[in-house]
């Protein structure tokens, strides 16, 4: 396996240091202490749009893309992977500022399961205006529920067809950025009793009648985006809303675009854990480094221990990252990754409080706030619980239930 | 001499603190914390118990309780809102260091006159003589110099400056300024600015300072135990109500472990704190014991209120429930008294000093 990073990424990440550094980190701050999420209309997005953020993977209709195919073959076997290479910039994003990184306009969670479920049709209303963006805009993906998250075949938000329509009556928990977004992609149940196969995935608009009630959290970090929680009133959304369209829901099971998407973010958000991590381990070392702290063997051994787990946390990140980048299946290394990625970013930020002391309990240093950041990442994008069921059912043939 | 139960007069006190504490700190702690203060009403009616000189000798108009009664009505306030506490307490335990190094005509002219006044506050202050070269006061002969980066309060009365060597006492020559605090906001918080500030009294006695050190940690470990258990209590009964996979999560075996667990850490980490409060009451060196139930304390901290926020999945990320602020409130508490390296090297030392393991045992203790 080869971790190297290419010459590309690496001038990537040198601009999005500087991106970070200028803006990303007293943007996180900021919202922070105003306990607020940085408010869509904020120059910072029009400036990241202006600088090719926020795009699509989806690259245009077939046969109307008239962009030049930009890597030849012999090119690509120079770069490395996708995978490794958004592995990288999420962990260097996070790094800077996590909350603040997930607030950045693009089409979001639901990507995903838009181009691998979604009609050409549906790619091209929801993705293309993501190809090059105008302005900032956002995409949103609505899956967790009051009463249903980890357990996602329970969620109640029932699908009901009406003629040519579909009624959606539901609530929505913590979706990010959903109140500014163009679309969510709601998942919704046509019949709770049949678990997954009953799933349906509808592309809701913003403005359509009936998605209402959108109420930002206050939550503990990780202030600077929208967690939203929102309500399904009998929400008409017509029928070429559906996901994939009836067809594909009558040869699978309805549910395997979600399960997808997630296994593809696992290493992703685990490396935004270590970027928490790594920020918290930075500032602790510059903290005891200038209190002239760091001849204590007592604080020398635990800045190593927490040093050592970011590492390992990291690898098999890049791990899971290389497996996805060569087609191998990588279940197993991808919940490795999320399992422990976030308790090391919660080790080095609880560790870098005791270094600080009483400077770490006035409540503005930054480590301080990366401690209220991290805990988030044990528990968005399946918790620690579950990527252990999930390797247990691989490596131990664990039942299911 | 270990007594699981304190006895019939600490439980008939035990029981009215924890009314008040469920029937007032549990119901307003996000006021408090928003305000940071309480309401005049709430320090009158907490004052109107006649808890403040539940330590006092007898003879100065105090109860005469010890640290077994005093760790006991701690946790249970730390239960409802420990930044509350340290409000209601507004004494605290500088009482330890005015006690145990000036005796009891420092408890006369300090103590005394303000017992009448529910909104008296003294601050405490450990003097780390420098574990962080760039933050902190200084001693500088005869006044102190430097910034305290937090004290958990606003406005102080007196500060009470504890060391290695002894305690001063500074009355002038400082000035607060208000800052926002990561958690106890409900205590107020504020920055020590010290300008060339006298010391008007000061007493040094080593054997002292480590006595008042160790009943400040058992003080804040009281706390701590109060804040952890109530995480673990309020996730337990989560745990049993929500339902995923088909059944209650308590019931899968993976969080069912774990919430016996944190049960068993909240404990034995209880029965640390209870064992060196007892050594305390009884007049044996407590001082190792103190430290390392502290230690346990904030360990066990760093253990509970984490996983009782990841008991509420995405919920307990949200501010509409406590999760977030007993985490908060536990990792602030766990840097006072010094901080849990302090405690570390005072109970290492002891157990250097330590002769066979029988004296780990609260039994051979009794004989
Ligand atoms: C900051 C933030 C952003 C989010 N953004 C989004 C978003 O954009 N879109 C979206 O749809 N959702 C989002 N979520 C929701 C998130 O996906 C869910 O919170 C998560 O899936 C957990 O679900 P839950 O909160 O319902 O917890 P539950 O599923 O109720 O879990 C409660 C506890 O039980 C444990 N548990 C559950 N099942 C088992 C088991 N079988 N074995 C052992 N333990 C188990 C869990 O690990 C957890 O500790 C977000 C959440 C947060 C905090």
């Amino acid at each position: 396996m080869d971790f190297s990073v290419d010459s590309a990424t690496q001038q990537r990440i040198e601009k999005l240091n500087d991106l970070g550094r200028e803006h990303m980190r007293p943007l996180g701050i900021e919202a922070d202490l105003l306990g607020r999420p940085t408010p869509p209309e904020h120059p910072y997005f029009e400036k990241l749009v202006g600088m090719g953020y926020g795009r699509t993977r989806y690259t245009g209709r077939k046969g109307q893309d008239d962009s030049p195919k930009k890597s030849s073959d012999k090119s690509k076997a120079k770069r490395m992977g996708r995978s490794r290479a958004s592995l990288l910039l999420s962990e260097q994003m996070s790094y800077w500022d996590r909350g603040v990184a997930v607030s950045a306009p693009g089409p979001g969670l639901g990507e995903g399961a838009i181009m691998s479920m979604g009609t050409e049709d549906q790619k091209e209303r929801y993705l293309s205006p993501f190809i090059k963006l105008d302005k900032p805009r956002w995409g949103a993906f609505a899956m967790t529920e009051p009463a249903a998250g980890s357990d996602v075949a329970s969620i109640q938000t029932r699908a009901i067809k009406d003629g040519n329509d579909w009624v959606l009556i539901g609530n929505k928990s913590f979706s990010g950025n959903s109140s500014r977004s163009d679309f969510i992609l709601v998942w919704a149940t046509v019949d709770a009793s049949l678990g997954r196969a009953g799933h349906r995935a509808f592309l809701v608009e913003r403005g359509m009648p009936g998605l209402q009630d959108f109420h930002i959290e206050k939550k503990m970090g990780l202030k600077a985006y929208e967690s939203t929680s929102f309500r399904l009133e009998e929400c008409r959304v017509p029928a070429e809303n559906l996901l994939g369209g009836e067809a594909y829901y009558e040869s699978r099971a309805g549910f395997k675009g979600a399960m997808a998407t997630f296994n593809a973010t696992r290493p992703l958000i685990a490396a935004m854990a270590v970027g928490i991590g790594r920020s918290a381990l930075d500032e602790s070392l510059a903290f005891a480094r200038e209190n002239q702290m760091l001849d204590d063997p007592r604080v020398r051994d635990r800045l190593e221990r927490v040093t050592r787990k970011l590492r390992a946390a990291r690898l098999l990140c890049l791990k899971a990252a290389w497996l996805a980048d060569h087609q191998q299946p990588n279940i197993v290394e991808a919940s490795m990754s999320k399992a422990v990625a976030p308790t090391a970013a919660f080790e080095a930020t609880s560790l870098g409080m005791e270094l600080l002391g009483m400077v770490g309990a006035r409540g503005d240093h930054l480590i301080e706030k990366l401690f209220r950041d991290v805990k988030a990442m044990d528990i968005v994008e399946g918790t620690g619980q579950i990527q252990r069921v999930v390797m247990a059912r691989q490596m131990l043939g664990l039942p299911h239930g | 001499m270990f007594e699981i139960d304190p006895g019939e007069d600490i439980n008939l006190i035990v029981d009215v603190v924890q009314r008040f504490s469920s029937a007032v700190l549990s119901e307003q702690y996000r006021d408090f914390e928003a305000a940071k203060a309480l309401p005049a009403t709430v320090l009158n009616d907490y004052a109107a118990l006649g808890l403040g000189s539940l330590e006092l000798p007898e003879a100065l108009g105090g109860a005469g309780l010890g640290s077994r009664a005093k760790i006991a009505v701690l946790e249970e306030l730390g239960y409802g809102d420990p930044g509350a506490t340290l409000a209601l307490d507004g004494i605290g335990p500088a009482l330890y260091a005015i006690a145990e190094l000036g005796g009891e005509s420092a408890l006369n002219e300090y103590i005394l006159p303000r017992l009448g006044d529910p909104g008296a506050r003294i601050a405490l202050i450990w003097d780390d003589g420098g574990v962080r070269k760039k933050v902190g006061l200084r001693r500088n002969g005869d006044h102190y110099i430097g910034t305290e980066p937090w004290i958990p309060c606003q406005q102080a009365d007196l500060l009470v400056i504890l060391d290695r060597q002894g305690v001063s006492i500074v009355d002038s020559g400082f000035t607060l300024k208000a800052i926002k605090g990561s958690g106890l906001r409900a205590a107020g918080a504020a920055e020590v600015v010290f300008d060339q500030a006298p010391i008007a009294m000061r007493w040094d006695d080593p054997a002292a300072a480590a006595r008042a050190l160790a009943k400040w940690q058992l003080y804040i470990s009281a706390l701590l135990v109060g804040v952890f258990r109530v995480a673990a209590d309020t996730s337990r009964e989560y745990a049993m109500d929500r339902v995923a996979f088909g059944k209650p999560i308590a019931h899968h075996q993976a969080l069912a472990f774990l919430i016996v667990d944190m049960q068993t850490a909240v404990d034995s980490t209880r029965l640390l704190m209870q064992d060196a409060a007892c050594r305390a009451d009884a007049g044996q060196p407590f001082e190792a014991a103190a430290a390392s139930a502290f230690a346990e304390a904030v360990e066990t901290s760093m253990f509970v209120t984490p996983n009782a926020l990841q008991i509420f999945g995405g919920q307990g990320f949200m501010q509409d429930l406590p999760l977030e602020k007993y985490m908060r409130e536990a990792r602030t508490l766990g840097l006072m008294a010094g901080g849990v390296d302090l405690a570390r090297e005072v109970a290492g030392q002891d157990v250097c000093a330590m002769g066979a393991t029988v004296e780990l045992s609260a039994l051979a203790l009794a004989e």
